[in-house]
């Protein structure tokens, strides 16, 4: 075999195992939508528990189409603000770009990961408005969330140009603001204007506990969250030496900024504060199990936006505090708002993701960007990215939904919901025991 | 741009590799097709909702 040979061999088998990867890794992320739906599932009453899994189903189905129309494109022409780039046609659907080609067979792969990215952002949301939310305005608001509010958060944070990253350091490697941020606050919004479940709050003000019908399925679903999640952080790396990326001098994994990264930071944060985050949790709820699993992922959350570069011993730190915080701010919200956020999701996501975004400002200030003319992190730069994480998903989730309750397509009218979702829209129940 | 099967059904110079790749026209067409079965759709769920409420309602 001549050096000719021998290097377009091994530059081919670069890239065939890099599209493997991201292939792989979208499998996987599959897994986080299996343990949406069965944790939601078993959040709901028996009377509403087949409509929440049609509800994730719905999310996942939608988020497809719509990532490929224009979710995509979105993430890729926005990275300066809020006036697209032009990119001759590249990204639109219609465009030979959105469609299989030889000459780069790796952007299919990665459109794929990022419209699993899309559909997690969307479930993410779906926990908080189960039982009283209708199904098809729950659809266009996910389609909102995980097909362009979302893709606009990226495509200024979580991209090399975007501008936040070029203009401030923001450094949120495995998306803490950009995905959990959000989600979390884009829930918040609409549930303030969806109201709570019918019974939830008395005329007093006080508040019922509202149990779901099967704690089972709601363990299950929380440890497929966090089996997925290993999916999702994986395809946050990018894979070293891509040469359609103009990478083949690059011997390491890098971050999607660009710099160098290892897959074992990925490792020892990931677990670390997943331990960290659960036995939080586990001391601050006095042992609840719902808490000690949501504890679990609120740790990775806490340590997401610094992923790769975090002294493991500081990640179980980080994940503890996040474990610890999300059960009182919980309580606030609730207390404050009267919302019924019936999983915790603005806690567990909106929260510990501000969490993660500002403690990479806190412990990681100077860390150095991917290359000189981006500035170093800060403290300010991510403080001005929470800002901003939170406007992206708190306005467009709030105006809108406002628009829709205006309209009367948002809530499932409470004769209906004292009635069950599923006898009255769907003929079915879940289960006959 | 180009299209497989290629005018000579040859592999020499195809790139592009999916049905209907050398019709913009055409891609557009698929595009609006998805795009109308996904607003048919929401709309035809969110009308159900509605009959729901009224039957319900009785």
């Amino acid at each position: 075999m001549t050096l000719e040979e021998l290097t377009s061999y091994v530059v081919v088998q670069s890239a065939t195992v890099a599209e493997a990867w991201y292939y792989v890794c979208t499998g996987l992320m599959v897994a986080i939508h299996v343990g949406f739906l069965m944790y939601e599932v078993g959040a709901s009453r028996m009377k509403n528990a087949v409509s929440s899994g049609v509800k994730n189903l719905l999310a996942f189905a939608f988020m497809i189409p719509t990532f490929w129309l224009f979710g995509w494109y979105i993430y890729l022409a926005f990275p300066h603000g809020l006036v697209p780039m032009d990119m001759e046609g590249y990204g639109v659907p219609w465009n030979v770009s959105m469609g299989p080609m030889l000459s780069d067979q790796l952007t299919g792969v990665f459109w794929a990961a990022f419209t699993l990215f899309a559909c997690t952002t969307a479930s993410v949301f779906s926990g908080a408005v189960i039982e009283r939310i209708r199904i098809s305005s729950f659809t266009f608001l996910a389609v909102l969330l995980g097909s362009v509010c979302w893709n606009l958060g990226a495509s200024w944070g979580w991209h090399y140009d975007g501008w936040l990253v070029t203009q401030f350091g923001y450094h949120d490697v495995a998306a803490a603001g950009v995905v959990h941020m959000i989600a979390g606050w884009f829930a918040f919004g609409v549930i303030l204007n969806l109201g709570p479940r019918v019974g939830r709050y008395n005329a007093d003000g006080s508040m019922n506990e509202i149990e779901g019908h099967d704690l089972r399925f709601s363990f299950i679903g929380l440890l497929m969250i966090i089996v997925g999640f290993f999916g999702f952080l994986g395809a946050c790396l990018i894979w070293p030496g891509l040469p359609a990326l103009g990478m083949q001098e690059v011997t390491t994994w890098t971050n999607i900024y660009g710099a160098p990264a290892t897959m074992s930071s990925f490792a020892y944060n990931t677990l670390m504060g997943l331990g960290g985050g659960m036995i939080g949790a586990f001391w601050m709820s006095k042992g609840n199990p719902f808490w000690m699993m949501s504890g679990g992922l609120a740790g990775i959350f806490s340590c997401a936006a610094g992923l790769d570069i975090w002294y493991p011993g500081l990640a179980f730190v980080l994940g503890f505090v996040g474990g610890v915080i999300i059960i009182p701010a919980n309580n606030l919200l609730h207390s404050i708002f009267k919302i019924d956020d019936p999983v915790g999701a603005v806690s567990i996501h909106g929260v510990a993701g501000i969490w993660g975004v500002l403690a990479m400002g806190l412990f990681a200030s100077g860390i150095a960007g991917p290359s000189e003319a981006i500035p170093a992190v800060s403290l300010w730069g991510q403080f001005v990215g929470c800002i901003v994480m939170f406007a992206v998903g708190f306005v467009p989730g709030y105006v809108v939904s406002f628009i829709m309750k205006m309209m009367g397509w948002l809530r499932v009218p409470d004769h209906v919901q004292i009635a069950g979702i599923d006898k009255a829209e769907l003929g079915l129940k879940a289960t006959n025991y | 741009m180009n299209s497989w099967p290629g005018p000579e059904n040859s592999w020499e110079g195809v790139d592009a590799y999916f049905t209907s790749a050398n019709s913009e026209g055409t891609l557009i067409f698929w595009t609006l097709v998805s795009i109308a079965i996904l607003v048919f759709v929401t709309w035809s769920a969110a009308r159900h909702e509605s009959e729901t409420d009224k039957n319900t309602n009785k």
